[in-house]
């Protein structure tokens, strides 16, 4: 099995299948993974107690960009499938989840199940919609896929405003519950529950729900990759026709990864429909907006600035687009003026001239993305 | 054994990151002891954003987006409003302090700028667009503070903290109709086309054509776009088809623009009311411009415009032009000053209640009403649902300082009295 | 009946500016396989400086500025960044014009501040001609007619000339090119060129009240959007194509949005588009890729 180096970051070894089997590994190398994750979990457990609440939104803001990349860099860096049409599965999530899990009245449509049904729900449905578009995404190669699942956010765009008793009013949309399990309401605005001395509030609690999720995302991710599911799809991805000699189910592979990817979108939708305080609303125009043309590139352009297919830099990916334009304003801060010409570089100004500024050096000196940058930084300090 | 020893390293590395974590103390425990609790200085109670010699407002305002020319002007507003009181000695004894952030018309700044600002500002003195209100409805009722939106729609009346100065965009549009048939031009039985954005504010001003129409026998002909439609072939087409006998615009400039050229290529000829985001004087210099001033077209607005004989108006305009050589002068200050007005006004109530916490605010604006010293009508935020004035300024353009005449009329129509918004008691 | 063929009018006129825009769009996409997500922001840059001189200048003269720039920029944007980025896939250069794209659209439009919206159709923005019974706005035939001027000069220059051999030959095969002694440099530089030319032309249709509404120029880099969809219908390898596909897109947003309702005519476009796709995977004239076992 072959890969290229782009699209298989050598971050991610293990999933190369190049890497030599060691019959018994030392018991340094089997501890030492399970000490660093639960490093990371402990981490992620406290930096509430210590991250003010605007920071921990913009963390939350980025994960759920994250776990939406996380499923297009799979469908894209391993299954080989070009997409455009992620931000179509954060409104049919968003949607959806809203639909299952809000209680209908004369003018919305819900069936007030359980969250946590609600969002299980959800991930299926979107992961069936991803598979329905199998016939079309089975014909149609780089590009050419890519602008037919762009097509998706535009129909979204559409039905979104043709049926307001499933997406909300395009005026000011319908709400979804939070999140919460018997015994714990992630959405608590007057907490009773204390951390070091910190009350525990829906922005503390969101960012946990957040991190958990985003951390099973990545290891199912990491699991389908380096598993049956990712030789099946690095397969298809390099060459389609010695995958079938080779006994892989092109069409089949091809319609898993759409499955997977568009799952994955579905979680990203209800996460962002959690973020707004549970604010299903579509947008004002299809340009413009949280499920619009210009998300749906944003989160392209956060796989290909995280490295192509590797999971960990969709999220690093994330952090630059979701995150950066949000972080830049708060670090400014607010200020006592204003520019009445309105030709001021404003701090929304200064970030797109970063964002900007920051993809095309990125592709100019490090292709594979911030993966690759990582492996080149792990390498220095190796040395 | 690379792969273990990389491993190895990374996890001495998490650890020592966690171990200093935990080795520092969280400021977030003591910052919101502090914030919750508050305390009661010279007799007044306070919790956030006020203290024994200030209070601070926030203003999450729009300086790079698509409302940046309204966003701009209002926020000079509600400065020169700040330094007037500050010059007067404040109100309760507090200067003011106004922090103005840009959300860029975007939803998602709006919300972490806002999370970032509730802390330290005691409420809103400003709120720009549709989106940010729409995300930011619910947090503000959840963390009792109140704001003053720059987007008139009548189904944000639901809650105290919308504090809304201005008329909302259905009544805008019954008063717009209203004042059309009053000029003879449309009559009972007429059809009217309305070509609207599919928005918050756009749908607003539907339901007040419908309503209009319902009372005179009317038939209005809808056509919806999108916010970032630009060419408006197909709806007047539509519109000339169905035989309208006159045509209501909400929506943005662009689209009028737009309706208007098309209109008359098409030979068109019927009034057009359009709700007051249609018009910005920056339209005069377009190719459009003639249009608008061709006695065709009527605007309608809750403030006097920039060039007004209203003392304050003159007041704000002299000192504005004084600062400010090259900007473009709009309405957006007179606009800014009142909003700031009202926020005084409830400051004083509540003041006047020894109660300056969130929820003493909220309590205050209901008992409220404010003379903006004649930029706006009368607002009385006193009945809950109803917009604060159903009065508004009709408005023509005019090829002059401020882009409209001087003299506006201000109009004030039955249909409009009578009219119940959504959620009115 | 009149409205039918007042619409089909109004839908070629503008499909001819998608046209330019599609056909500038696949001679950049033959030449050197990126996508150029770009393509709106080299329009508004052309525009935004004729804009600036118009007034000095006058219209001819801004309109000579404004597609020069467009030019000029496309030919920096593939010699200084594209053409450096040797190491990167397709799909990253194209991550790249997003990149771009981004840079220019957030500069221009901080630059126009809160003044009035540029607007570039002096000459036949907001007037109308009638034909019998019939009233076309007089951009929509301006433009139909420039576009069918340059689309001609493009295809004999494409068929006749040697950069139109060379042009055809490195896009049929990249390396036998250069082989037989085309310096491919020169060619991906020309097509960029090429590119920008048509888009610098198609601004001045797009910064109008006609075709962008009230905010004139901002509205070009939105509405420039649509010629995507133009290119894939038409084939991302055929410049007939994108013609062909720019028309297209024309007629069935207008068709859709008049018949149907204003965002539907939006959506049509997309739902043609895949359709096409699903019928022809390569789009109506693209050239269909052999796959290498």
């Amino acid at each position: 099995m072959s890969d290229t180096e782009i699209a298989n970051p050598p971050a991610t070894p293990e999933t190369t299948g190049t890497t030599p089997v060691t019959a018994r590994r030392s018991t340094a190398a089997r501890v030492a993974p399970l000490i660093g994750w639960a490093v990371l979990l402990l981490v992620l457990f406290l930096t509430p107690v210590y991250v003010p609440g605007e920071w921990l939104s913009v963390l939350c803001w980025i994960m759920a960009g994250g776990v939406a990349a996380m499923g297009l860099t799979m469908l894209i860096g391993q299954a080989g499938q070009f997409s455009l049409g992620q931000a179509f599965f954060l409104l049919l999530g968003g949607v959806t989840y809203t639909v299952l899990a809000a209680d209908g009245d004369a003018e919305y449509i819900g069936f007030g199940l359980p969250p946590l049904v609600a969002l299980i729900g959800t991930i299926i449905i979107s992961g069936l919609a991803g598979a329905a578009f199998a016939p079309i995404s089975g014909r149609l190669r780089g590009i050419y896929l890519g602008v037919a699942s762009l097509s998706l956010v535009f129909l979204g765009y559409y039905l979104s405003h043709e049926l307001p008793m499933l997406a909300g009013s395009a005026s000011s949309g319908r709400y979804a519950p939070t999140f919460s399990v018997p015994g714990f309401d992630f959405g608590e605005t007057n907490p009773q529950l204390l951390l070091l001395n910190v009350p525990m509030g829906a922005a503390e609690r969101q960012f946990w729900l957040f991190a958990g999720l985003t951390v099973i995302a990545y290891l199912v991710g990491q699991g389908a990759m380096k598993g049956r599911v990712g030789r099946g799809w690095r397969a298809v991805r390099d060459n389609e026709a010695v995958a079938t000699v080779m006994g892989v189910s092109v069409p089949g592979e091809k319609a898993k990864a759409f499955a997977i990817s568009s799952a994955y979108g579905g979680l990203a939708g209800v996460m962002v429909v959690w973020w707004y305080s549970g604010l299903m609303k579509p947008d004002e125009a299809v340009e413009l907006g949280t499920y619009s043309t210009y998300t749906t590139i944003a989160l392209l352009a956060m796989c290909v600035i995280g490295g192509l297919g590797s999971l960990g830099g969709a999220i690093a990916g994330s952090a630059l687009v979701f995150g950066l334009p949000l972080a830049l304003p708060l670090l400014t801060g607010s200020n006592q003026t204003v520019d009445a010409s309105g030709t001021a570089f404003t701090p929304i100004v200064i970030t797109n001239l970063v964002f900007g500024i920051l993809i095309v050096l990125i592709v100019l000196f490090e292709p594979r993305g911030l993966a690759g940058l990582g492996t080149r930084l792990r390498n220095l300090i190796r040395r | 054994m690379i792969t273990s020893k990389k491993r190895l390293t990374a996890g001495v590395f998490a650890g020592l990151a966690a171990a200093s974590l935990v080795a520092g103390c969280s400021t977030k425990a003591a910052d919101s002891n502090s914030s919750g609790t508050g305390g009661s200085a010279g007799g007044v109670k306070t919790d956030v954003g006020v203290t024994d010699t200030e209070i601070s407002l926030g203003a999450l305002t729009d300086q790079t987006g698509l409302f940046k020319v309204l966003g701009a002007a209002s926020t000079q507003g509600n400065q020169m409003w700040a330094d007037d009181v500050n010059a007067d000695g404040g109100i309760c004894g507090r200067q003011i302090k106004i922090n103005v952030s840009d959300t860029g018309y975007s939803a998602e700044k709006a919300v972490t700028l806002y999370n970032q600002s509730k802390s330290k500002d005691l409420g809103y003195v400003q709120l720009i667009g549709s989106p940010a209100m729409a995300a930011l409805k619910k947090p503000l009722v959840n963390d009792k503070i109140a704001a003053v939106p720059l987007s008139w729609s009548s189904r944000n009346l639901d809650v105290p903290n919308v504090l809304m100065v201005g008329t909302t965009y259905d009544v805008e549009v019954i008063n717009g109709l209203a004042y059309l048939q009053k000029q003879g031009k449309i009559k009972d039985g007429d059809k009217i086309g309305h070509i609207y954005l599919k928005t918050e504010f756009g749908e607003n001003g539907v339901e007040g054509s419908k309503y209009y129409a319902s009372k005179h026998k009317m038939t209005v002909v809808e056509s919806g776009v999108s916010a970032t439609a630009t060419d408006m072939t197909s709806s007047i087409t539509a519109l000339k088809g169905a035989g309208v006998k006159a045509i209501v615009v909400t929506s943005g400039p662009t689209q009028l623009a737009s309706a208007l050229g098309v209109a008359r290529a098409q030979g068109l000829n019927v009034p057009f009311f359009g709700s007051s985001p249609t018009y910005t004087p920056q339209l005069l210099d377009t190719p459009a411009g003639a249009l608008l001033t061709s006695g065709n077209f009527v605007t309608a607005g809750v403030v006097v415009p920039f060039n007004s004989a209203v003392p304050k108006a003159k007041e704000i305009a002299s000192k504005w032009e004084k600062e400010n050589k090259d900007g473009v002068p709009t309405f957006g200050m007179n606009l800014g000053y009142a909003m700031g007005m009202a926020w005084g006004a409830v400051l004083k109530q509540a003041c006047s209640d020894g109660d300056l916490t969130r929820q003493g605010i909220l309590d205050a604006i209901r008992k409220t009403s404010v003379d903006t010293q004649g930029l706006t009508p009368n607002q009385d935020f006193t009945h809950p649902g109803s917009p604060a004035t159903r009065e508004v300024f009709i408005y023509k353009p005019k090829k002059t300082e401020g882009g409209l005449d001087a003299n506006p009329e201000k109009f004030i129509s039955q249909e409009a009295q009578e009219y119940k918004a959504p959620f009115q008691e | 009946m009149t409205t039918f063929v007042q619409v089909l009018i109004n839908g070629l006129g503008v499909g001819a500016v998608f046209g330019l825009l599609a056909l500038g769009f696949v001679i950049i996409f033959k030449a050197t396989e990126v996508v150029n997500f770009a393509h709106g922001s080299l329009a508004l840059f052309g525009g935004y400086l004729a804009y600036q001189v118009k007034d000095s200048i006058g219209w001819f003269g801004a309109v000579i500025v404004g597609v020069l720039s467009a030019a000029i920029l496309a030919l920096a944007i593939e010699r200084l960044l594209i053409s450096r980025a040797k190491h990167a896939s397709h799909d990253s250069l194209a991550i790249m014009t997003i990149g771009i794209d981004t840079i220019i659209l957030a500069d221009v439009v901080r630059r126009l501040g809160t003044a009035a919206a540029p607007f570039l159709g002096d000459p036949y923005d907001t007037k109308s001609v009638s034909l019998g019974s019939l009233t076309v706005s007089r951009t929509y035939l301006v433009a139909l007619a420039t576009a069918l001027v340059l689309f001609t000069l493009f295809f004999i220059a494409f068929r006749k000339t040697s950069w139109g051999l060379q042009m055809r030959a490195q896009s049929e095969n990249k390396e036998a090119a250069a082989l037989m002694g085309i310096r491919s440099s020169r060619v991906t530089a020309s097509a960029w060129v090429v590119g920008g030319l048509l888009a610098g032309i198609a601004v001045f249709f797009l910064a109008t009240n006609d075709i962008g509404g009230g905010s004139g120029l901002l509205s070009a880099h939105t509405v420039a959007f649509a010629a995507f969809p133009a290119a894939i219908i038409g084939g991302l390898t055929s410049t007939e194509g994108s013609v062909i596909g720019g028309l297209i897109v024309g007629l069935t947003s207008a068709l859709g949005a008049q018949y149907v309702n204003y965002e539907f005519g939006v959506v049509a476009v997309y739902l043609v588009m895949l359709v096409v796709l699903v019928v022809r995977p390569s789009g109506l004239f693209g050239r269909v890729d052999q796959v290498r076992v």
